[in-house]
């Protein structure tokens, strides 16, 4: 617990040579395209996403990571983020906020229109706001950023003023979301179920067709003129269109990248990109996504994990170093945070997670679990030590539910009985609601460190009606929900850090999560498709400045 | 209809030749190892199937593991012996809920009258209208994925295809000339029953079930393919088949082994049933 | 047969037919009643959604949910009987318009993968009959792992070998012709295993029978006797056996539609299993239900038409 570093610069522990040879082999097509040829007009890129295929292309309903994906490609928001992580100007060109944080004033870029001719103007982001807080959208993601946003008053045209119930100092990076993009008013007014098929915003591209189960179709935005501050050029994109398809197979998708059916593919496996390293013939683009570095959350409402002792113990015995380097082909580096390593206030500290299996031992004879079966299993008055871990396939990749299984054969090693049950999603959140889970990994994506409140404050364990709660290691702390509560209202940058600093050393120190790697998030692509880059805020792929050279 | 119950024949084999002699004996032989496999697998292991290590992951075969090694570096050979037991469960299992509901439902329409017939008919043939995973969906909407669910689906889609074989045989054997013979010479109908319809009528389920096990472990696998089969670390071999899929460019062996122990656990068992229904017949 | 025993056959085939509609449609229906979710729930935006009480009480009004059970069962069967099979929770337009626009993807595939697997069945029949006892044992064992293949396997060996290796078709589904190949030989092969079984079983019975010795006494050569007698009377159990074949291949389109990404029936259930979607479901369950019911329609049609002999065996099962 020394010193804030952020996880990028970390020693790579234990990382074989070839694991290191095949990072360098990698070559991220980020920006600077400029420098393999000139762009070409025209052409029609197809999209090959194995993520599920939304029921809504509206991220402002529900709000998921697959809708980011493809609403970056046709929507826009008020502000973006660059490369270090500053936040930069987009739909909005400066912002203010008053003495005590309670109104913020967004001044407007001029003489934008949404594809559908309706002007962008501050009537137009009030309207958004008000569909984000209105039930009936059944926003999630987007109607928890804006939490402490009350109303937005149209100050004039070209000023929206958002006034808050309590200071946000997370206000920015929620509106750089694409779960708070900026919609057209005219589009929303249409109702949901044809606003949920064909969004219409400012971005480069428009929703043309959707064909379930098969693609969706993006044609051109000839009328284009906005884009991030840090955009590579100006006006309409290169390309005349995307076909967006949904390739649920991890292999399949793969194989169609190979052969030339698609031009860029999502979610490329560990050991795909270890094969592609190796033949040369595809560009990587290794994108972690921000918020919560995928962690395995430890239980500690209920026996056993009520025990920091039995906590320590499970940490000190699984052992997952070795396994993400041979499962994940050196493709992801282990963590000690439990924030992703692209955020600037991650706070790391490899020294709580050595493991020691005599210390895991020791902890447990400590704790009572003193008991073994004839498999090795501990117990404690008559009540094995059973750890149920069920696992969403649907959101833990093969490499990772092998990850999982080695977690439960080092565990064993210490006495402890990891029940592994792999599920599917409705199942997943069927047992997490129900309070039946010691161990869990659940992703979370959100720009900024305030994804701590909503994971590890204890206002977080009360469910909503479908049971449904953030706060999986089920932490109740007085003194984090504290600094997490003072944090997510103070504006000075190097208190806000401090803060946030001391709220993870809490959650690392209770031994409450065992971090493991960023969320993974890595796209191959054809070398012929250029000047493509993953956005800076939710690390979606944006196509606005992209061509296909061939 | 005149479909299925003529399947059975075709399964039952009564045409064929007898199997070559020494199919028969490597055939047992087989058997036998699966027998030690499943009852002590420890006898056939070279290591702890579930112990892991990550530096010797994905290790092709050699003399110190005989099928190579996983993605964890656990030896595959041990694991396809663990898994036997497992798999020949859920085959043995799945085939038995179809064999025991196909009984009662080919039992009751070739034995009862015409209108129980028909009744059964219309049953059967709505439990033909959800078929394999069609059914088992629906059954993991209702309860949630898992092996006892994916056996019980796999069950239940395997039922009608039974009962109507059953009936078939049934009405078959009642209406042939020996069992005529016998109720000229007076015997009783339980007797009659008894003696010579169920026994005549029951001997192609030996194979039918023969066929069935393999059957059930391929199915499973899909199920576990598609996220909703067996429990980790349980090293079922429908499980380890989808499991290693990923990785068939690169490390073959992860598929074919366990692929191999399916196949050759159907053959193996569908030339003993042959066998058996052949001596069967020369018995009569 | 009288024409009023045929008439009255035939209602009874009709009716039949409905009865089975109806029993899928009432089974489908309780048993999702027993499913521990609330539908509300799935409808505001599924598993892990994290909607109001008041906006889970309205959902319930908006969709009858608070009906007793007995009257949302009535309410559905008036439905169905219009061709209406509700909303779909998860996409909210009708299952109907969405089951209308992925049915015909999985019925080519079905219908192509049945043929590719008779042409394979016969092919594998017709000579492994000719070959002696070596011949057949091969044949055997080639039939036995064709339908142990599991469909996911095969589907990744062949885009392995055909695809990543050699180049010649596309892995992924696309507008070409090209794209349907693999998926069609993936769903074909193993039914071929099955359907060769049993196809070679009846050719070698058919061939001990009296009318093949006696064709072959009035000189008729082997292949002729094999393509004339022994292959009509092989082929039709499994003519018999379409309907179930047309389910077991739905069944499998699941998996195929799944690794090919190929639009239909299949996904679309997968889907809609996962997020609970049980309109999707019940839907999906019923369509593939009358496609089986109209199938064995048409093959009791045609087996009585390839061999008259049948109307005298009937029996009502």
């Amino acid at each position: 617990m020394t010193s804030r570093r952020i996880f990028r610069s970390l020693p790579a522990v234990a990382l074989v040579a070839a694991g290191a040879i095949v990072l360098a082999g990698c070559t991220p097509a980020d920006g600077d395209a400029a420098a393999t040829g000139d762009p070409v007009t025209g052409g029609t890129l197809v999209y090959a996403s194995g993520d599920a295929e939304p029921s809504c292309l509206d991220p402002h309903v529900g709000g998921n990571y697959p809708q980011a994906l493809i609403a970056g490609q046709f929507l826009e928001s008020l502000v973006s983020l660059d490369e270090s992580g500053e936040v930069i100007p987009w739909l909005a060109t400066e912002w203010t906020t008053s003495e005590d944080g309670l109104t913020w004033d967004f001044t407007l870029r001029e003489d934008v229109s949404f594809t559908d001719g309706t002007p962008f103007d501050a009537e137009a982001v009030k309207a958004n706001v008000e569909h984000l807080k209105d039930p009936a959208t059944q926003s999630s993601t987007g109607y928890l950023a804006l939490g402490k946003v009350d109303t937005v008053e149209v100050v004039s045209d070209t000023v929206a003023r958002f006034h808050l119930s309590v200071p946000d100092s997370a206000l920015l990076e929620s509106l750089s979301q694409p779960w708070t993009a900026i919609e057209s008013p005219t589009g929303i007014a249409r109702g949901m179920d044809e606003n949920c098929v064909a969004p219409v915003g400012t971005g480069p591209f428009i929703v043309d067709e959707w064909i379930p189960q098969d693609h969706v179709s993006l044609v051109r935005n000839d009328d284009y003129t906005t884009g991030p501050a840090d955009r590579a050029h100006d006006g309409a994109a290169y390309l005349d269109g995307i076909t967006w398809r949904f390739i649920p197979d991890s292999a399949s998708r793969y194989a169609a990248l190979q052969a030339g059916e698609v031009d860029i593919i999502d979610n490329a496996q560990p050991d795909t990109l270890d094969q592609a390293s190796k033949s040369g013939t595809l560009v990587e683009i290794d994108a972690p996504r921000p918020g919560a570095a995928n962690r395995l959350e430890l239980n500690s409402g209920q026996p056993p994990f009520d025990d920091i002792r039995v906590r320590e113990a499970f940490i000190r015995a699984a052992d997952v170093n070795d396994g993400i380097d041979s499962l994940f082909f050196g493709t992801a580096d282990r963590s000690y945070s439990v924030l992703s390593s692209v955020e600037q206030l991650a706070y790391s500290d490899d020294s709580l997670f050595d493991t020691d299996l005599d210390e895991a031992n020791a902890l447990l004879d400590e704790a009572g679990w003193t008991e073994r079966d004839s498999r090795g299993i501990r117990s404690k008055d008559g009540v094995p030590l059973t750890l149920r871990f069920p696992v969403s396939t649907n959101q833990s990749i093969p490499a990772e539910q092998s990850l999982f299984e080695q977690v439960q054969a080092t565990a064993k090693e210490a006495g402890f009985d990891v029940q592994l049950s792999p599920v599917d999603l409705s199942s997943w959140y069927g047992a997490l609601a129900a309070h039946e889970y010691e161990l869990v990994s659940a992703p979370y994506t959100k720009v900024g460190p305030d994804v701590l409140r909503i994971l590890y404050h204890s206002d977080s364990i009360t469910p909503a009606p479908s049971g449904y709660f953030a706060n999986l290691a089920q932490l109740d702390d007085a003194d984090l929900d504290a600094l997490l509560t003072a944090a997510a209202s103070e504006s000075d940058p190097d208190e806000r850090a401090d803060l946030y600093e001391q709220a993870q050393q809490i959650i690392l120190g209770g031994f409450y999560a065992l971090p493991l790697y960023d969320q993974q998030n890595h796209f191959l692509h054809s070398p012929g498709l250029e000047g493509v880059r993953a956005m800076p805020t939710v690390s979606t792929p944006t196509f606005a400045d992209a061509w296909l050279a061939d | 209809m005149s479909d299925l119950e003529l399947s059975n024949r075709a399964v039952a084999g009564r045409s064929l030749p007898r199997p070559p002699r020494i199919g028969t004996v490597l055939a047992l032989a087989f058997v036998a190892f699966l027998a030690v496999a499943t009852f002590a697998p420890g006898l056939l292991q070279t290591t702890d199937p579930d112990a892991i290590a990550p530096r010797d992951a994905f290790e092709p075969p050699s003399w110190a593991h005989w099928f190579g090694t996983d993605e964890s570096g656990r030896d595959v050979y041990s694991r396809v012996v663990e898994g036997t037991a497992a798999s020949l469960l859920i085959g043995v299992s799945a085939t038995a809920i179809g064999l025991a509901l196909g009984l009662l439902l080919g039992g009751l329409a070739g034995l009862g009258g015409r209108v129980l017939d028909f009744a059964v008919g219309r049953v059967n043939e709505v439990l033909f209208a959800f078929p394999g995973i069609l059914l088992a969906l629906l059954i993991i909407v209702l309860w949630g994925p898992g092996p006892v669910t994916a056996t019980i689906a796999v069950g239940l889609s395997t039922a009608p295809g039974y009962a109507r074989i059953i009936r078939g045989e049934l009405v078959r054997v009642r209406t042939s000339s020996y069992v005529e013979a016998a109720r000229v010479l007076g015997h009783g109908r339980a007797r009659v029953l008894v003696r010579h319809i169920l026994p005549n009528a029951l001997a192609p389920l030996v194979v039918l079930a023969t066929l069935g096990i393999g059957q059930a472990v391929v199915w499973a696998s899909a199920l576990s393919y598609l996220g909703l089969g067996a429990q980790p670390p349980a090293a079922e071999w429908g499980a380890m088949l989808s499991a290693g899929r990923i990785y068939i460019t690169t490390a073959w062996w992860l598929t074919v082994f366990p692929g191999l122990m399916i196949v050759v656990t159907t053959i193996t068992t569908t030339m003993l049933g042959r066998t058996l229904a052949a001596r069967d017949g020369s018995r009569r | 047969m009288p024409r009023s025993r045929v008439l009255r056959r035939v209602a009874l085939r009709l009716a039949g037919a409905a009865f089975v509609l109806w029993a899928v449609a009432t089974l489908t229906f309780f048993a999702i009643h027993l499913v521990p979710g609330d539908p509300a729930q799935a409808i505001l935006g599924g598993p892990g959604s994290q909607a109001s009480q008041e906006a889970l009480d309205e959902v319930r009004a908006d969709y009858g949910l608070d009906q007793p059970l007995v009257v949302q069962y009535g309410a559905m069967l008036g439905r169905l009987v219009t061709g209406d099979l509700g909303d779909s929770y998860a996409l909210k337009t009708p299952v109907a318009e969405l089951i209308g626009g992925q049915i015909l993807g999985t019925l080519a595939l079905a219908a192509l993968a049945l043929v590719v697997a008779w042409v394979l069945a016969v092919g594998l029949a017709l000579w492994s009959t000719s070959a002696g006892r070596i011949g057949r044992a091969i044949a055997g064992g080639l039939e036995l792992t064709a339908a142990a293949l599991p469909h996911f396997w095969l589907a990744t060996v062949l885009i392995a070998v055909f695809s990543t290796s050699l180049g010649w078709l596309p892995p992924v589904s696309n507008d070409a012709a090209s794209g349907l190949v693999l998926p069609v030989i993936t769903l074909a092969v193993p039914l071929a295993g099955f359907l060769a079984q049993l196809m070679r079983e009846r050719m070698l019975e058919a061939l001990e029978q009296p009318f093949a010795v006696s064709a072959a006494a009035r000189g008729e050569t082997a292949a002729g006797l094999r393509l004339r007698h022994a292959l009509r009377h092989a082929a039709l159990p499994a003519i018999n056996l379409s309907g179930w074949a047309v389910g077991y291949l739905i069944s499998g389109a699941v998996v195929v539609e799944t690794i090919f990404a190929r639009p239909g029936l299949g996904r679309t259930l997968l889907r809609a299993t996962e997020l609970r979607d049980v309109p999707v479901v019940v839907g999906v369950v019923l369509v593939v239900a009358l496609v089986y019911v109209l199938m064995t329609l048409a093959t009791d049609v045609v087996s009585r038409f390839a061999d008259p002999r049948i109307a005298r065996e009937e029996a009502p099962a």
